[in-house]
């Protein structure tokens, strides 16, 4: 079959591998029909996660259809139309039994790397990196998918491809960082970066009672999609200083949750020397993470609030502002997406025409167009969104 | 020089402490991130290979010293068990002698009694030790183990049963003439809440030369702490989840490939 492979940093090749096959008694084998590029893979396309291995395929959001299953999966059918969520759970361990799939103690194979850089290992994940397992990603036309009763998903009849394949990790990811925030009535949202996942938290956020909800990027197209499609209040970082305008748009008090839809490669334009000095220390390896994007919430959340964190980080920040943070109050909730727990919840939001997450479809590719979709991912070229590849 | 003081000296320097770690995996992730921005993957692998040694500081070479020490090594009433072991409480010069304590913990979510049966049928330990090819009960308490070494050479040894408490407690020895002589004891406890089954490992190696630990690498290609810690994951995972997850046979770009056949 044909895969997106790494080869190395900013090279992706489209590649002829072997067909994947069932190697667990819990593996299902998916054909698939849309995987769409994430911002998290770029983390990994520029390097800034160190245990690739040229030849890994990557991807992680796709939907298909079940074409092969082991002895032990019993609530698949071949034929079914399916998502899976990028994250994969075991479904038996504590943490699964307790709906935090992501923290999964037996999905990752390669738990050593884990182990050594966090203490832990957590759960392994699709195409992203061999800290996370290693598994061959989604941007193929079949992949293997482990402890598949777990993970795999039937989509709705009434729910199409396009709005479906986000379940996998978009939309999840953008509730759970609502969800995470403890919104209450009343609540003043502020999301910082308006991709995907931005645009998802600030559709979920108000699904959650929030009052209204801010969204801050500096690309004009996606700051009127969160405006257009998503209802937020846009905020352009490169135009007007954040601090000041959430207190403006907000009594003074700061937004009552904040949400960071970023993660380690933050822009950061606008903070000037900061932004240098983090990028300096990136790149000679003294830090993996800029962490402009946290410094700034901290910085402006109200006294008591909640910081979420959905953005991806992956080793050491610098200069984090304790102090505030402390003495501020502030409540830390982050994670990577335990998206199982959420997945009927959002083909309901979806069936009843409250979340339409669609319109990140902006591009759908041939897989064969793989390294020149993810080139205008990156680029943000084209009022690029996602790219999603038919293979 | 008693066992005890012996093991305490080793955790003082063979083992790296709190700050010596994280400047291993500071270090690590510099040299690695390094590595793959000029694009040497020798340097990355560098960067790799301390990351990885800033986790094999043993944060439980202290707490074992100690009950070393206090002569409880968490082996319930094994400590007697062990007095009676030949050679085994400092009759030789240290050098000669020098015994090499692990021990790993992990939860399970599962009761004691199904932990407990699935050890006590040794015929599972051969998914749980990948050197071990065979254990064959030769009695109520004796065994035959039959493992190989990283070239495929045959290690047999004899076993025998001290301690089986229902539920809790399994601890055995070697019998002599047992090539890497050693002793060891597994527990379960239930764990506080819903959180199942607390299971502990203590593998004690008394090597008849030599410094042990690189003794038990050299015959099976793992270090001993890394066995007790790949055995309690995999019966985990093979209690929890039914399986041992893998990558082994999926597909890989072509760069790849060569590079698993270099």
């Amino acid at each position: 079959m044909r895969a997106l492979c790494w080869n190395g940093v900013n090279d992706l090749r489209v590649e002829r591998v072997p067909d994947p096959t069932l190697l667990g008694p819990h593996d299902a084998i998916i054909k698939v029909k849309l995987s769409s590029v994430c911002g998290s893979d770029l983390h990994l396309i520029d390097g800034y996660v160190p245990t690739m291995k040229p030849g890994d395929v990557i991807g992680h959001e796709f939907l298909g259809e079940v074409v092969e299953k082991g002895p032990e999966v019993l609530r698949l059918n071949r034929g079914d139309r399916v998502i899976t969520v990028s994250i994969i759970g075991c479904g038996k361990c504590w943490h699964c039994q307790h709906e935090e799939y992501s923290l999964c103690d037996n999905s990752n194979p390669q738990p050593a790397y884990e182990e050594a850089a966090y203490g832990h290992c957590t759960a392994g994940i699709f195409g992203y990196s061999h800290a996370f397992g290693g598994y061959a990603g989604s941007h193929a036309e079949y992949i293997r998918v482990p402890f598949a009763d777990t993970n795999c998903f039937r989509v709705p009849e009434g729910v199409s491809d396009e709005k479906a394949v986000f379940v996998s990790d978009a939309v999840p990811t953008g509730y759970m960082a609502a969800d995470m925030g403890g919104i209450k009535k009343g609540d003043i949202v502020a999301v910082w970066g308006c991709g995907g996942v931005g645009q998802m938290a600030i559709r979920s956020a108000y699904l959650m009672g929030a009052e209204r909800v801010i969204g801050i990027d500096r690309y004009p197209y996606r700051l009127e999609a969160a405006q257009m499609k998503a209802g937020a209040e846009p905020l352009d970082y490169t135009r007007v200083d954040v601090f000041d305008a959430l207190l403006a748009m907000t009594g003074g008090r700061g937004p009552d949750v904040c949400i960071d839809a970023v993660g380690m490669e933050a822009d950061g334009y606008d903070t000037g020397i900061e932004y240098w000095y983090d990028r300096t220390k990136q790149a000679i390896g003294l830090e993996n993470d800029r962490p402009a994007v946290l410094r700034q919430m901290i910085e402006c959340c109200r006294k008591g609030g909640t910081l979420s964190i959905v953005g991806v980080y992956g080793g050491f920040i610098d200069k984090f502002p304790m102090g505030a943070a402390m003495n501020k109050a502030l409540t830390f909730r982050m994670g990577q997406q335990h998206g199982q727990r959420y997945v009927k919840r959002l083909f309901e939001h979806i069936e009843k025409g409250e979340l339409d997450p669609s319109y990140l479809l902006t591009h759908k590719w041939s897989l064969d167009d793989g390294p020149r979709g993810y080139r205008m991912f990156k680029e943000k070229i084209d009022d690029c969104m996602r790219v999603v590849f038919t293979p | 020089m008693t066992q005890a003081t012996v093991t305490e000296a080793r955790s003082g320097t063979a083992h790296s402490g709190t700050t010596e770690r994280w400047i291993a995996i500071m270090g690590g992730t510099a040299l690695g991130l390094a590595g793959l921005r000029r694009g040497s993957w020798a340097l990355a692998a560098l960067g790799g290979g301390l990351f990885l040694a800033g986790a094999a500081g043993v944060p439980i070479a202290e707490p074992v010293a100690r009950r070393v020490r206090e002569g409880n090594l968490g082996l319930g009433d094994f400590g007697d068990a062990a007095e009676r072991l030949p050679g085994v409480a400092g009759l030789l010069p240290t050098a000669q002698r020098e015994p090499t304590t692990t021990q790993a913990n992990v939860t399970v979510a599962a009761p004691p009694d199904k932990l407990f049966r699935h050890w006590r049928n040794f015929r599972n330990l051969t998914e749980l030790f990948p050197h071990l090819d065979a254990v064959e009960v030769l009695s109520d308490t004796e065994s035959r183990w039959k493992a190989h070494g990283p070239g495929g050479v045959e290690v047999v040894w004899h076993s025998a049963l001290d301690k089986v408490r229902e539920n809790e407690l399994i601890t055995w020895h070697t019998l002599d003439g047992a090539q890497l002589p050693h002793r060891g004891s597994v527990m379960f406890k239930p764990a506080p809440g819903d959180r199942g089954t607390e299971v502990r490992l203590t593998l004690v190696y008394q090597p008849p030369a030599g410094a042990g630990g690189r003794a038990v690498s050299r015959l099976f290609g793992m270090a001993p702490e890394q066995q007790a810690r790949e055995a309690l994951r995999r019966l985990k995972r093979i209690v929890e989840a039914g399986e041992l997850p893998t990558i082994k046979g999926q597909p890989r770009g072509n760069r790849g490939m060569r590079e698993v056949m270099e």
